[in-house]
């Protein structure tokens, strides 16, 4: 008789806070209660206090691995994304979220990786290894993830240039990547807001796209996130009444 | 439960007493014999995980009946969820919901004192394991899953659930009290002869560092201090006579030291080194706690059959009629 295989959780080895920060922690029961729980309150919240409306449902491929982009204006585009996708991908997807202001406090580090199932990216240190991680999470576990490729919350409401780090993650491999454009959410909740306005939220999902043929390098990189950049602007374009 | 049993109350102020006296004897190793680095930041870890530990365990204990019941259902639920993590269980939701679930009936059978539910769980869980196992439709890997399931909530819901049934008992605080100290104290014991008279090794694949004479160096003195402390606590009753006092004995060090043994092979199979990392210097829950799982139906059930408590009284404290 052959022995047993056993796959113990990627992050079993690390202390408490720390598997809370890992990129590679795996949710477990009580997280998973937690963050179905939270979505349900979000997907309320979102459909009657900013009357959210969903375009383009039909473009989010059937399972995953894939990436989620869009524009950057508020804390609640990741959630807008989240709850786009339909029930059974939901516990997919992963925010990547600003290691400095969401996994910097043990109350928001919790609150990250409980509620939010948010991965941390380090944007000091966000070196080749760090984005290796993701990239091989990503495409070995079949996750969803959901960033923003500009890096920060745009001050103005304007959409700032797209940085080639998620050229990174899926450069020269079949993941497609899914663009979105966000609209209304830098009226609802800009930078520094302490009570979002009840703007109406208007997200508009486009066709995904896939990298396999572009390099894994910086050129391939900065393709990429330039090419998404305009796809993203289209799509922004048109949602303009 | 009227008031603390006296010997509760002794062994209580016996850890008070060893928790503040250990720094200092930490203090004097050190300073007497070289200890090395590694060492010396290990026994300091240990004990501070000690000190938030215990008080974690006797504080509950001494509260009453329902909460050292409660506090046994928490201590089981973390340690399957240690054990799922670390054989990759926990990735088959239905199985560890299953589990999970079965572990809280369990701790409700033992606050209501309804042994016939207690009982009929582990025939209910098993079974609702290996149905909910067919839900995914997946054959392969199935008996794997359905095993582990079966295994963890045998061991850590039903094995050492049964610890919670010595609350229920008129001298519970006391049985309870007296079991945990000893085990914990097994281990050491099991330590300082294996260190000064250990030679040949127990079982050098599954836990190179155990010695047979750390075992029967055990075995000796855990069962000279479980019986003595069992003499006081059973006074009057049919236990209190020395070939029941000695045999108890022997059966919480044997059952004790079989529970250390048993995590070790688990580490052994799944190639790791602590089973979690809660505690810091010890590693998890279960690698402290090993020891306590096999103890619990041993004691209990053999204090049942030659009459020192009884399973009947006072039952179906919440869904009596």
């Amino acid at each position: 008789m052959d022995a047993w295989k056993y796959k113990p959780a990627a992050d079993q080895h690390l202390p408490p806070g720390d598997a809370m920060r890992s990129v590679r922690r795996e949710a477990g029961l009580v997280s998973t209660l937690t963050q179905t729980a939270w979505r349900a309150v979000v997907r309320l919240y979102l459909g009657g206090y900013h009357r959210l409306r969903v375009e383009g449902k039909e473009n989010i491929p059937a399972k995953p691995p894939f990436v989620m982009i869009a524009n950057h204006s508020s804390h609640l585009d990741a959630l807008t994304l989240a709850t786009a996708l339909p029930w059974r991908l939901r516990r997919f997807a992963f925010p990547i979220a600003a290691g400095d202001v969401f996994f910097q406090t043990p109350a928001s580090t919790w609150f990250s990786a409980m509620m939010l199932n948010a991965l941390p990216m380090w944007r000091k240190q966000c070196g080749s290894h760090a984005m290796q991680e993701l990239r091989d999470r990503l495409i070995g576990e079949s996750a969803i993830y959901i960033l923003f490729p500009e890096g920060t919350r745009t001050r103005d409401g304007k959409m700032g240039p797209f940085k080639p780090g998620l050229g990174m993650i899926v450069a020269a491999c079949d993941v497609p990547v899914v663009p979105c454009h966000l609209d209304g959410a830098f009226a609802a909740c800009p930078p520094g807001t302490k009570f979002p306005r009840p703007a109406p939220l208007r997200l508009r999902i486009g066709r995904p796209l896939t990298f396999a043929g572009v390099e894994n390098r910086r050129e391939g990189w900065k393709k990429i996130g330039a090419q998404l950049e305009s796809v993203v602007r289209a799509l922004g374009a048109e949602s303009q009444p | 439960m009227p008031g603390i049993h006296p010997v509760a109350l002794w062994i209580a102020a016996a850890i008070a007493v060893g928790l503040a006296v250990i720094p200092l004897m930490l203090l004097l190793l050190e300073k007497t014999f070289k200890l090395g680095d590694k060492l010396q930041v290990e026994l300091w870890m240990r004990y501070k995980s000690w000190l938030i530990l215990a008080p974690l365990l006797v504080v509950p204990l001494l509260a009453g009946r329902l909460w050292a019941i409660l506090s046994v259902g928490i201590l089981s639920l973390l340690c399957y969820r240690e054990f799922a993590r670390a054989t990759g269980l926990f990735r088959h939701r239905t199985i560890s919901a299953i589990v999970a679930l079965g572990i809280v009936l369990l701790t409700f059978a033992v606050a209501d004192n309804w042994y016939d539910f207690f009982v009929a769980l582990t025939s209910l869980c098993v079974s609702a394991l290996v149905i909910a196992a067919l839900l995914a439709d997946e054959p392969k890997g199935y008996i794997q899953r359905v095993g582990l399931g079966v295994f963890a909530f045998l061991v850590f819901g039903v094995c050492l659930g049964h610890f919670g049934y010595f609350a229920n008992e008129e001298r519970g605080q006391a049985f309870l009290l007296a079991i945990m100290f000893c085990v914990e104290l097994n281990d050491i014991f099991a330590f300082c002869t294996g260190k000064l008279f250990g030679r040949r090794k127990l079982a050098p694949k599954t836990s190179p560092n155990k010695t047979i004479a750390g075992a029967v160096g055990a075995l000796i003195l855990t069962t000279a201090l479980f019986a003595t402390l069992m003499h006081f606590i059973a006074a009057g009753t049919r236990i209190d006579r020395p070939i029941h006092l000695i045999t108890l004995g022997m059966l919480l060090s044997f059952t004790g030291q079989c529970g250390d043994l048993v995590m070790s092979s688990v580490k052994r199979d799944l190639g790791i080194k602590d089973l979690g990392t809660l505690l810091p210097g010890h590693g998890g829950l279960l690698d402290r706690f090993d020891s306590l799982i096999f103890v619990g139906p041993a004691v209990l059930h053999y204090l049942s059959y030659f009459g020192g408590i009884s399973l009947e009284t006072p039952t179906r404290i919440f869904t009596g009629p």
